[in-house]
């Protein structure tokens, strides 16, 4: 901090260094007060004031803090600042950042740069400016210019990261790559290179121009002597030759890399790939990003323009090549080279031997090998799907025959699972009777009981042996509950993985699992509780919330979901702010191809569609939570420029680049994204395991979900439609004409934003009006609508508000037997609520029910229309004073007025009806625990109840070989304790949702005698 | 069957099946982008054939003089891919790299002392307890220092392990 001459912007250092130490122990008050009294002696001293500044801002003094960095700025720029160095500029760097206002800060180093130009200190410091604000020209200007002053080669080098920068994020700048490699050429001739990442970046800007041949002349001249690890050369080398269509030479290259990495299972495919000369259209190479050039699929689609007959005798090198890699290995942890027998048999078998059994050895040599293993049946799975019936048998049989069950090891445990799991990938449960299912159930949980004393000896942090076992019979149980809907195969599957998780409490697999079925029961706030406990923070809030976050949404418990929604978009938001610094590292440190990949990935994560979508998410949440008070939620609207900004994330341009980034891996099978849930289909007995497996790899595999980004789309209008809808409605009933150009331009604004709404459901405006009116008049079933019900709801409302004050009126006013939009929404309202509380089952035996749709219902389409409904009403409430000067032209409309009332009387009676249905759905909890445990009581040979009555026996039974810590947990074990959780999850959710009644009831009253008050 | 390569951001979006570990903590983002940004050679993923993330070691090399080390920050393998030495090759890599590109001495890491399975796995790898840091995680648990001598200390002199525990204050390094 101190400069050469024991000063620190010009004033000695060990006045500052207390200011410092107070600042970094967060004695902000003392650093300020320090701070002053420094001011005191030197008032005109920028590097003192960007102190206060930085200080005042650290108080969360945002506006003070830039008026005194403006101040220093200020100075700074007069032309008798003596000091004038980089600590002032850094430090007002900082606050300037932290106040978001980077190109002030930008300014004062061009300043500084301007006035001192060969200061190469300040040009860095200009550099990292650039940087922050993605600026890749300047940033290139400003790098050549460091160049040009001292020559170094970093400073090239980040001069052609930020041309790659530019050919990357804009179109056309492919020119820009060739004065790139002119540079460096001329640079290398004079200065050669110094650097691995300098030769990385260099080859792969020649290999984006497709200059192969030069780029493995570079590689293999003296230059490619930087590759630190001979590997690293050896596969940049088979590339670069199979991109050249060198293909003999690269897949001679490539056996040298799988002679040193034989497990390097990538390169294998591209050795393969290679040798079969497979007409491959290779992507580009991208600096540092892992990009993956064959794989077993695409590998599928690609013919090679070879005879058969020298395909053939290629693999047959190909597979002696692979079988001296397995003599090679002692140690039998190297699976590469006997996944590669199979991948080599399996292309023997598209080269015109369909029936050749070579491939299916193969297979049954890597289960003989490999099958113990956790991971043996996903390895093979793409390879099992290539099977025909007889094989699956045969080779289930063959594997089955390969242990013997009785004799209880990890391997024969092992084995076990891998053949549950190899039916399991190929869909074969699905093909089996309801009795065949349960038996497997009952298989699976017993074959993980008589194994549990294999994990007596193991930590307890450690994972079980045969953990997999409960999730497979779980996920059967589940099955089982689709096909017959008896709901206590459900409550089955819960127990399965509750049981286990009884005995190991850190297995996450479970978790996740819970956390599904614990939603689709609709016990959601035990979804949440086990979510929690598997502690998703930083990046995995980007990957993993997906798993709790759509169903919190939908849910009336509004606060744990504005604590999840704030965490993650803190997250992001803070990733987003720091990104570029880290950037800024990475050129400090000259690792190029991170700088390359830090901002791409900054790119894709802002991008994310889940970031659109939960950023509308939180406003609107925040609405919901504050609906009750007109004033709270204008002043919510206040911070989120009234919606405007949501609005324009959600424009076309930007949709198209949206990225996905959920991790759906540990998805169950029966929601394999989240707008998917098998569960709420009926199941199709006559469908083919093949079928169900296509069907459950189809959303896996579609990475765009349309229906999400739909939604998505919808809900950033919906904050900037409600402000509209509140700004129009209060100022439309003061007058009987609409008039005024503020309420003409607001109305010209709504109207696009709800067609593009319509749009988003899949209906132009016309259309959309003529359902909603056909809806509410009872011409169109509300049922036929079900999925976007909520959303045609809120439609209505807007539309009513719209109606209210625009002078282009959207119901034909010649029709006079058309009902008016209060009308609309108060039939549209009451027909829906109605639609939901006609079902009289119990909400506590429906899983999947409506609670969530009724939630959504109620706080959002009727939160919106009762705070239209009190922005009326505030309009021409008595407002003391002002109201005596009103005089006649503030006279209110009084149909209009009725209108209202009406419609809060409507809504009145609405909410008491689900009031009415809430209670009584809401039993005594020892009636609602007998009829769930009433659910598993097993009294015939078929239905659930058997793996209750298990999981209870060997939980009862004393068993000496499970060790003192496994027993010690059994004993806690209680399935009533399971399930009177449920219920009382169950019974908060209906709780919560009461509540969220009771307070709009409570408005509505007094909005009612309020009403009363005017008309009357 | 397995590919080692460099770990990328992009991985992080993918290796939640690692980190839903107990065990192994999740950073925050700058944390992860340090490391790549400085020690890109100590951070490797490995990946399986459907290029899913089956573990990574994330490390990095420091120090001065004899004690120039590699560091072992975070070595961690999904359940899935468990007990097939995953993490033996990838210490193996790290090893290797400190050793022959980087030439340190030693390459440490820190473990909690109630770690035992994974202390004993280190131990087979040839990792002795150097030191023990008191209070080392969270002011509450012990750590233990364990340490593996590179080429360069041909006398073993880094892993002589030390008589009495220090405090965390006492640590060269973070």
């Amino acid at each position: 901090m101190a400069s050469k001459f024991g000063l620190a912007g010009g004033i000695p250092e060990r006045r500052v260094r207390p200011i410092w130490d107070a600042v970094d122990s967060r004695q902000y008050k003392a650093a300020l007060k320090l701070c002053t009294a420094l001011l005191a002696k030197h008032p005109t001293s920028p590097y003192v004031l960007a102190l206060k500044g930085l200080i005042l801002e650290r108080m969360v003094k945002p506006d003070e803090a830039l008026s005194v960095c403006l101040n220093a700025k200020e100075l700074l720029y007069s032309d008798n600042i003596f000091h004038f160095d980089d600590l002032t500029l850094s430090t007002l760097q900082i606050v300037f950042q932290r106040l978001e206002r980077l190109d002030l800060a930008t300014s004062c180093y061009e300043y500084a740069c301007t006035k001192y130009p060969n200061n190469l200190e300040l040009m860095m410091g200009l550099f990292n400016c650039y940087v922050r604000e993605y600026s890749y020209v300047k940033q290139q200007q400003t790098a050549i210019k460091m160049y040009k002053t001292v020559g170094e080669e970093r400073f090239l080098l980040w001069a052609v990261c930020s041309i790659q920068l530019q050919v990357h994020f804009s179109s056309g700048g492919e020119k820009l790559l060739a004065l790139a490699e002119a540079l460096l050429k001329k640079h290398i001739s004079s200065h050669s290179l110094h650097e691995p990442e300098a030769l990385a970046l260099y080859i792969s800007i020649l290999e984006q121009q497709s200059k192969y041949d030069a780029a493995l002349e570079v590689l293999s001249g003296d230059l490619g002597s930087l590759m630190g690890r001979e590997e690293d050369k050896l596969r940049l080398q088979g590339r670069l030759l199979a991109q050249a269509c060198n293909c003999v030479a690269a897949s001679e290259i490539y056996q040298k890399v799988l002679e040193s990495c034989p497990d390097d299972w990538e390169s294998f495919l591209h050795y393969l790939g290679c040798l079969l000369e497979h007409d491959l259209n290779l992507p580009k190479s991208r600096t540092s990003e892992h990009t993956s050039l064959f794989s077993v699929d695409s590998a599928l689609a690609v013919k090679t323009s070879l005879s058969e007959e020298l395909v053939e005798s290629r693999l047959t090198s190909a597979l002696s090549f692979v079988q001296k890699l397995q003599g090679n290995d002692t140690s039998d942890c190297v699976r590469g080279p006997h996944l590669a027998n199979i991948e080599i048999e399996r292309q023997r078998r598209l080269n015109g031997n369909p029936t050749d059994r070579n491939f299916f050895d193969a297979l049954v040599n890597y289960f003989h090998r490999f099958g113990h293993l956790s991971c043996a049946a996903s390895d093979v799975e793409k390879y099992l799907h290539m099977l025909s019936s007889d094989e699956i048998t045969e080779l289930l049989d063959t594997i089955s025959r390969s242990y013997d069950a009785s004799s209880l090891s990890v391997k024969v445990l092992g084995l076990e699972i891998t053949t549950y799991k190899v039916q399991e990938l190929l869909g074969i449960f699905f093909s089996k009777s309801t009795t065949e299912l349960q038996c497997i159930a009952k298989g699976l949980v017993e074959t993980f009981y008589k194994n549990l004393h294999l994990s007596r000896d193991l930590d307890p942090q450690e994972s079980m042996h045969g953990e997999e076992l409960l999730c497979m019979a779980s996920s059967v149980l589940v099955q089982l509950f689709w096909r017959t809907r008896n709901l206590g195969y459900l409550l089955e599957a819960i127990l399965v993985l509750e049981f286990g998780l009884t005995v190991r409490k850190y297995v996450w697999q479970y978790k996740i699992i819970l956390v599904h079925l614990y939603s689709y029961l609709g016990a959601l706030p035990l979804a949440h509780q086990w979510y929690v406990t598997l502690e998703v923070k930083n990046i995995l809030l980007e990957s993993a919330s997906h798993h709790i976050l759509p169903q919190m949404l939908s849910s009336p418990l509004l606060q744990e979901t504005a604590d999840l929604v704030k965490d993650y978009l803190k997250f992001m938001d803070d990733h987003l702010k720091e990104s570029a610094d880290l950037t800024c590292l990475a050129y400090r440190h000259r690792t190029y191809s991170k700088v390359i990949e830090f901002v791409r990935f900054k790119d894709r994560l802002q991008h994310s569609m889940q970031y659109l979508s939960v950023r509308s998410d939180s406003v609107v949440l925040s609405l919901k939570q504050k609906a009750e008070s007109l004033e709270e939620v204008e002043s919510v609207l206040d911070n989120v420029n009234h919606g405007t900004r949501l609005v324009e994330l959600s424009n076309e341009e930007n949709m198209k680049h949206f990225t996905f980034n959920e991790d759906t891996q540990a998805r169950p099978w029966w929601t394999p994204i989240t707008s998917v849930n098998f569960l709420s289909e009926p199941f199709d007995e006559g469908s083919t395991p093949a079928c169900f497996r296509a069907k459950a790899c189809e959303h896996k595999s579609t990475e765009k979900d349309d229906r999400k980004m739909k939604d998505a789309e919808r809900k950033s209008l919906v904050p900037r439609l409600v402000y509209l809808s509140l700004h129009g409605s209060a100022s439309s009933l003061r007058n009987t004409q609409p008039n005024g150009s503020g309420l003409d331009t607001a109305a010209t604004e709504m109207k696009p934003l709800l067609e593009k709404y319509a749009r988003s459901i899949g209906y132009s405006i016309d259309d959309a009006l003529s359902v909603i009116f056909g809806m509410s008049s009872g011409k169109k079933f509300v049922k036929d609508f079900a999925p976007d019900i909520v959303s045609w709801m809120s439609f209505a409302v807007f539309i009513n508000a719209w109606n209210l004050w625009s002078n282009e009126s959207i119901i034909p006013r010649a029709d006079q037997s058309r009902p008016s939009s209060w009308q609309t929404v108060d039939s549209l309202v009451k027909i829906c609520i109605e639609e939901q509380l006609i079902d009289a089952n119990r909400i506590l035996t429906s899983p999947g029910n409506n609670i969530p749709v009724l939630v959504q219902m109620i706080t959002e389409p009727i939160s919106w229309h009762v705070l239209v409904i009190q922005s009326c009403v505030r309009a021409i409430a008595p407002q003391g004073k002002k109201k005596k000067k009103g005089g006649p032209s503030e006279q209110p409309n009084i149909p209009r007025l009725q209108a209202i009332q009406r419609s809060v009387q409507c809504i009145i009676d609405t909410l008491h009806s689900v009031q009415s249905w809430l209670s009584d759905q809401m039993g005594p909890e020892e009636k609602a625990l007998d009829i769930l445990l009433s659910y598993l009581q097993g009294t015939s040979e078929d239905g659930p109840g058997h793996i209750t009555c298990i999981l209870e026996e060997n939980s009862a039974r004393h068993n000496p070989e499970l060790g003192g810590q496994i027993a010690q947990s059994l004993e806690t074990w209680s399935t009533a304790g399971v399930i009177r959780r449920i219920v009382g999850a169950e019974h908060k959710m209906l709780v919560e949702l009461k509540k969220i009644c009771d307070s709009k009831l409570k408005l509505l009253g007094s909005v009612s005698s309020a009403l009363s008050s005017v008309l009357h | 069957m397995t590919t080692i390569r460099r770990f990328c951001c992009n991985d992080l979006l993918r290796f939640s099946s690692v980190n839903f570990d107990h065990l192994t903590e999740t950073f925050n983002m700058s944390f992860y982008m340090t490391y790549m940004a400085r020690w890109p050679d100590y951070f490797h993923a490995a990946v399986s054939p459907g290029d899913r993330v089956m573990g990574y070691i994330m490390g990095k090399v420091e120090g001065q003089g004899e004690s120039w080390h590699g560091h072992v920050t975070a070595v961690s393998v999904a359940s899935e891919f468990r007990r097939q030495k995953l993490a033996k090759k990838l210490m193996n890599l790290l090893e290797e790299i400190s050793d022959k590109m980087d030439k340190a001495y030693f390459v440490d890491l820190f473990v909690r002392a109630s770690n035992m399975p994974a202390i004993r796995m280190y131990e087979k790898l040839g990792y002795v307890v150097y030191r023990r840091v008191l209070r080392y995680y969270s002011g509450e648990e012990d750590g233990l220092d364990m340490r593996k001598a590179l080429s360069q200390d041909v006398e073993k002199k880094s892993i002589i392990p030390l008589k009495r525990p220090i405090t965390p204050d006492e640590l060269e390094y973070d």
